[in-house]
């Protein structure tokens, strides 16, 4: 493959993986919307991001259950267990928005991920108007 | 000067169309007898996918896996002695295509693809715009190579067709297919790794697992027929019945290339085959190899029983394929080629063919061609390889050899027997592709003798070995150390040809 051709397969690849993370910031966003002012706009740093923090982290674990070609992990996909899961990421982003010092990390660790955001949105928004004109 | 009389004029005519109709019959002269009159014939190649000739009753093996290849070759040239110069499906289909050797083609990796300075020497080029030229493999990295000749072919199945399953996603995207494989099917969504994206790739394997929990798996007690890393699955008559309906819509003159999956692992038999040959029956017992992947004697047994099963499953599909070609007609006006891209390790501890093992079970592939009309079977048993069937093919279709071939004709299809010429099989999988082979496994076919060189493996170090073929086919008596006088011939022609194709890559 030439350089062109590996940039096009990266280009699809971050598309992708931007598309995702639009899906990921829709989440927090929609509960700032529909969640009452105080338990969660108020403060949007802190519970956004140690919800997407927890939320990814229990994707990283689901799909670290599919290590092989047929492996699936049942027990783990059931309804139960799922709203378990769920249950105890928001007790956990509840007790990030309560605790002070939680509170204070979480916000420190979002204000360095910036940083990713400079690299990435460019890079993103270039390989999206190099996909999408292929694809349409 | 005499006035020309009608008579004269006549006379000369039919000696000048006589002379010209010779003219025409002589590049044809070495063609088998019933397709001189064919001015140009049609092509029908099927590859079926890691199909070793030492498991195929066709080529003498014990178990009865192959009934309808042997009566295939009864109306064929049967080529005893052939090999594929890989040992996976990139080199070997690669070698296959171009009839280029591994080491010029450099596909030699998982995935990879063919040098960029030698795609232009293809067979769908050599046949030329007046050939309808399509391609289909359900193995998806033989797509990777139809990109890279999409401009000399006409025709591109994508690898889903006729599938009960197809979750590749690079097919979905038809103006980017090549690109779109290589970023969602072998990054994003490879099946054999934790997925690389989190949200779309996870919700894409537990849909893909629901859907094969709830697809009928009826009549394959294994599962569902399927590619090993990626998420396609398939039923075998669906399958030969979608290429039968295809052949049968091709307008001659037609070159048709059909890689079949099956019988690649995972080995999914047919309810009637499996377990059938569940008969306690194992070949020779041979030692351990170092370099293999030491399964347990019981392991080998049960692959080796699913893996023959496979191959009868997919023989019964093959005959009706057979009835359709006879009922048809297609044996009158076409070549029909079977072979396959490369065999399978079942010995010695190995199992698979991503192998740096260069026994024969992992490099002697079936090839059979049958002719316009031949009626009767032919048998050549001489050393061939799979780079010789480009030039064969160029040849039979009266388009040039190419110059750049290298490989021979085949025997009896315009070639002659060259009992002495010397084969090379490689593997390099984890070698660069672009550099010096340092870390290879390359094994020399020479008369009735095979030397085996390993170089690079750090816990074996460089090592020959060498078996006389026609007294020792299991390959159980290693001659190096005690027949020198034959060994070291052979040990620096295969030493000179390793320095020669390393010498474009010294810095």
């Amino acid at each position: 493959m030439n350089v062109g051709e590996i940039a096009l397969v990266y280009a699809y690849m971050l598309a992708t993986n931007f598309l995702e993370s639009l899906l990921v910031l829709c989440i927090p966003i929609a509960l700032s919307l529909i969640l009452p002012s105080k338990w969660f706009r108020d403060s949007f740093v802190a519970h956004g991001a140690s919800l997407v923090m927890l939320g990814l982290g229990y994707l990283i674990f689901l799909a670290y259950q599919f290590p092989t070609k047929n492996s699936y992990p049942g027990a783990l996909l059931k309804l139960w267990s799922i709203a378990l899961a769920l249950g105890i990421i928001l007790l956990l982003d509840f007790i990030a928005g309560r605790t002070a010092f939680i509170k204070k990390a979480v916000e420190f660790i979002a204000e360095q991920a910036t940083i990713f955001l400079f690299v990435y949105m460019p890079l993103s928004l270039i390989s999206l108007l190099i996909v999408l004109p292929r694809i349409l | 000067m005499s006035k020309l009389s009608r008579r004269d004029f006549l006379k000369m005519t039919s000696a000048l169309s006589g002379v010209l109709a010779l003219s025409r019959l002589m590049p044809s002269l070495s063609l088998p007898k019933s397709t001189q009159s064919l001015s140009r014939p049609n092509i029908l190649i099927i590859v079926f996918d890691a199909m070793s000739a030492k498991n195929l009753s066709v080529y003498g093996y014990k178990r009865n896996t192959s009934p309808n290849l042997e009566r295939f070759a009864e109306r064929a040239t049967v080529y005893n002695a052939h090999y594929s110069a890989g040992t996976f499906t990139v080199p070997g289909t690669a070698s296959l295509l171009t009839g280029l050797y591994p080491w010029t083609h450099r596909a030699i990796n998982e995935a990879g693809l063919i040098a960029r300075n030698v795609t232009d020497r293809n067979v769908f080029r050599l046949m030329g715009k007046q050939y309808h030229r399509l391609a289909f493999s359900q193995n998806l990295w033989p797509n990777y190579f139809f990109g890279q000749f999409q401009e000399d072919i006409d025709e591109i199945l994508p690898a889903g067709s006729f599938s009960q399953m197809d979750y590749v996603f690079g097919e979905k995207f038809n103006k980017d297919v090549l690109t779109t494989q290589r970023a969602f099917d072998d990054f994003l969504f490879r099946r054999d790794t934790p997925p690389k994206s989190l949200i779309v790739s996870l919700a894409e394997r537990i849909f893909l697992r629901r859907a094969i929990a709830h697809t009928n798996q009826g009549g394959y007690p294994n599962g569902l027929p399927q590619l090993n890393d990626y998420p396609l699955y398939f039923r075998l008559p669906t399958v030969f019945d979608g290429v039968m309906s295809t052949i049968k819509s091709l307008k001659p003159a037609s070159f048709s290339y059909f890689h079949f999956f099956p019988p690649h692992d995972p080995y999914n038999p047919s309810k009637h085959f499996y377990r059938t040959f569940d008969d306690g029956w194992s070949p020779v017992k041979k030692p351990i190899h170092p370099l293999g992947d030491r399964w347990p004697s019981k392991r080998m047994y049960n692959f080796r029983r699913a893996y023959d099963e496979y191959i009868a499953t997919l023989d019964i599909e093959f005959g009706r394929l057979l009835d359709f070609l006879e009922s048809t007609g297609v044996f009158e006006t076409s070549y029909v080629v079977v072979t396959s891209d490369h065999g399978e390790m079942l010995e010695r501890g190995e199992q698979g063919h991503t192998s740096p093992l260069l026994y024969e079970p992992g490099i002697r592939i079936p090839l059979m061609i049958s002719y316009p009309g031949q009626k009767s079977r032919q048998d050549v048993y001489s050393p061939t390889i799979s780079v010789d069937v480009v030039p064969t093919l160029a040849h039979l279709t009266g388009n040039p050899i190419p110059d750049w071939r290298e490989g021979e004709l085949l025997p009896l299809m315009g070639g002659q027997e060259l009992p002495n010429r010397s084969i090379f099989m490689l593997y390099a999988l984890k070698n660069p592709a672009y550099s010096q082979l340092s870390r290879v496994t390359l094994a020399m076919r020479k008369g009735n003798y095979k030397l085996i060189f390993y170089r690079g493996y750090y816990y074996e170090g460089d090592k020959f070995e060498l078996y006389d073929l026609q007294n020792d086919p299991e390959e159980l008596n290693d001659l190096y150390s005690s027949n020198s006088s034959i060994a070291k011939p052979l040990q620096e022609e295969l030493l000179a040809k390793l320095e020669a194709v390393n010498a474009p890559y010294k810095s």
